[in-house]
């Protein structure tokens, strides 16, 4: 696996990268980014998959520290390992209605899943959350893949004004959903994840939190749940929210 | 040429082993080779009851190294024996198993356990735990304390005996005499070193234990040192660890006195690079010429300066 573009800006802070990778991807499995051939930066950084088309995977990154800003400037790739697909994806169902909704960069894995549910008969509806219009990516992107988009931002200069957690209560009470997924700041996704559990709505949640090593032998990114500890990386990132302890994340 | 190197009445296949908590209980990293390519396993440290590990942050980047504050998480004995023991036995691993009770009882009682275990070919002790009956003081900063853990787990202990040091002690070598002493048949050095990070948004420490174990290349100039002044003190075997990142790294440690090499956090980076390294060092020896991977153990004191 490697990097065949450099990064193009698609919005303020967020950059797209085109990946060459032979292996089948599920929606919601990440790749992860070794940069250099020394040690500083260290450890691999994950990112979930975009899109996939054929061989070529999308990564979409926000600028975000040491590696993510290395990354935006770079146009050798040379020294950059990739390794992967990783993790356990998104459930894929058949012939329901479900409700997706990301927020920022979180939204990114939301893409290739709603590509994989359209050609599985669902519909879908789609909240689109970021902080302000100069952080939405690839709106028509996502438009395509979605029967119907609502975008909202922090400060109402696109879309609705609030958070997704607002959007949610107002959809879900016009329109009745079988499924959610989720990705997104961990307050967001608790806050959605409040709202889905009490409405008795199925829901899946993919983490975005600190991985050690991304391949289940550190136990660095292990999360509470009602069945004990688990590991983000191989047990997740998504996992079924009714089941985190959410006070702990 | 001879790569097999003894730990006691251990014989390793190569000096390679990857090191406790780096490397889970083999099955990850088994898809990436094949575990019986390398020296050994050292399992995650074991306990006789579960253990959840530390809540909160565990894991940060720091320059060419990490911090982790795990806090020992793992699957207690009963599970390790019946569910992940039989996996690393099916590789034809090695498998030394890594041993941290809470206590004098608590090391005992595992030793024990694990002495009866015909697949387990040998136990590192990890004295870095803290002994919670007395007051949390770790068993490896203590002499008085380590000699009397030593003294019982040796009674029991019928495998060959590993004692991980902690490095986070003013002489390591008093230590390291200390094991052998009370017949140890290895030192393994370095555990992590104590360190800490600072959250400056939050201004408070990053990780729910406030300090946290360093390890990874950054630590590498400390745990050379620490092998070359135990090689001065000892004779018994040492299992060299701390930064190793390629062939060279381990050349290092080998001839700073190491017997045998442990690969840590690089795992979490490179989950082949044991493997690579295992072979690396076949290739070295067929390019020097060199046909005994003993000879080279401990080669840089033979230059007669010592440190201090
Ligand atoms: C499964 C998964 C999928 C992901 N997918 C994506 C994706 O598609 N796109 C994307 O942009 N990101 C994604 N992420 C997040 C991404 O991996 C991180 O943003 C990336 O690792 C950042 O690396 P960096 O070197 O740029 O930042 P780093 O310098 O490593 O910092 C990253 C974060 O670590 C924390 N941190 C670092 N240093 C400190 C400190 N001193 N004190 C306190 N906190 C600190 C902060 O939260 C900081 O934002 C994903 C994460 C996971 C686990
Ligand atoms: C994530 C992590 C978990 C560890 N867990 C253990 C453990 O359970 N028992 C132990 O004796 N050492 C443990 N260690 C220490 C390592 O085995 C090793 O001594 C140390 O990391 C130095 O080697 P390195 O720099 O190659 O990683 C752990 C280290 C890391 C990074
Ligand atoms: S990041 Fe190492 S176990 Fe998940």
């Amino acid at each position: 696996m490697k990097i065949i573009s450099t990064p193009e800006k698609l919005c303020k802070g967020h950059y797209l990268l085109h990946i060459e990778c032979a292996e089948d991807c599920l929606p919601g499995q990440f790749v992860s980014f070794k940069l250099g051939r020394f040690t500083d930066p260290l450890i691999r950084r994950p990112f979930s998959i975009f899109n996939k088309n054929g061989n070529d995977i999308e990564v979409v990154f926000k600028e975000n520290g040491r590696v993510t800003s290395m990354l935006k400037n770079m146009t050798d790739f040379s020294d950059v390992d990739v390794s992967g697909p990783y993790g356990r994806g998104f459930t894929v169902t058949e012939n329901e209605n479900v409700l997706l909704i990301g927020g920022g960069v979180g939204n990114a894995p939301l893409h290739y899943l709603s590509k994989v549910l359209k050609t599985k008969n669902n519909s879908i509806t789609f909240i689109y959350a970021a902080r302000s219009q100069e952080f939405i990516y690839c709106g028509d992107r996502f438009c395509t893949e979605s029967n119907e988009i609502c975008y909202v931002t922090d400060d109402g200069s696109f879309g609705d004004k609030g958070f997704a957690a607002d959007k949610l209560k107002s959809v879900i009470a016009k329109t009745k959903f079988s499924r959610a997924y989720i990705c997104g700041p961990t307050i967001m996704m608790k806050s959605c994840a409040e709202i889905l559990i009490k409405e008795n709505i199925p829901l899946e949640v993919s983490l975005e939190n600190y991985f050690g090593c991304g391949i289940g032998i550190c136990s660095g990114c292990s999360v509470d749940t009602v069945d004990g500890k688990k590991r983000a990386c191989v047990e997740g990132p998504v996992f079924d929210g009714s089941k985190l302890l959410w006070q702990y994340l | 040429m001879n790569l097999s190197v003894k730990i006691g009445s251990l014989t390793l296949k190569n000096p390679v082993t990857v090191a406790s908590g780096t490397a889970g209980y083999g099955e990850e990293l088994s898809a990436f080779y094949n575990l019986s390519e390398i020296g050994a396993v050292i399992t995650k440290g074991l306990s006789l009851k579960p253990r959840p590990g530390n809540s909160g942050n565990r894991i940060i980047e720091t320059p060419s190294g990490i911090l982790n504050s795990i806090g020992l998480e793992n699957v207690g004995i009963e599970k390790f024996l019946s569910q992940k023991l039989p996996f690393l036995e099916k590789q034809n691993a090695t498998i030394i198993a890594n041993a941290a009770g809470h206590s004098i009882e608590e090391n005992v009682e595992l030793c024990r356990i694990l002495s009866a275990e015909k697949k387990i070919h040998a136990i590192e002790l990890n004295v870095s735990c803290p002994n919670v009956k007395e007051g949390g003081i770790a068993f490896g900063s203590d002499i008085q304390l380590m000699r009397k853990l030593l003294t019982e787990v040796r009674e029991v202990c019928t495998l060959p005996l590993i004692v991980k040091l902690s490095p986070n002690v003013s002489d390591i070598t008093q230590f390291a005499l200390c094991a052998e002493e009370c017949g140890a048949d290895a030192v393994s050095a370095i555990n992590t070193l104590v360190g800490m990070k600072i959250d400056i948004k939050r201004k408070t420490p990053h990780f729910n234990n406030k300090v946290a174990g360093l390890s990874g290349p950054a630590v590498r100039p400390i745990a050379v040192r620490m092998v070359y002044q135990i090689f001065e003190k000892v004779s018994i075997p040492i299992l060299g660890l701390g930064g190793i990142s390629n062939v060279e790294d381990a050349l290092e440690f080998i001839l700073a006195g190491a017997r045998a090499i442990s690969i840590g956090t690089m795992n979490l980076v490179y989950p082949v690079r044991a493997a690579e390294i295992a072979e690396g060092l076949s290739d070295y020896m067929t390019e020097n010429g060199i046909d005994d991977i003993n000879d080279l153990v401990g080669y840089a004191h033979s230059s007669g300066i010592s440190p201090q």
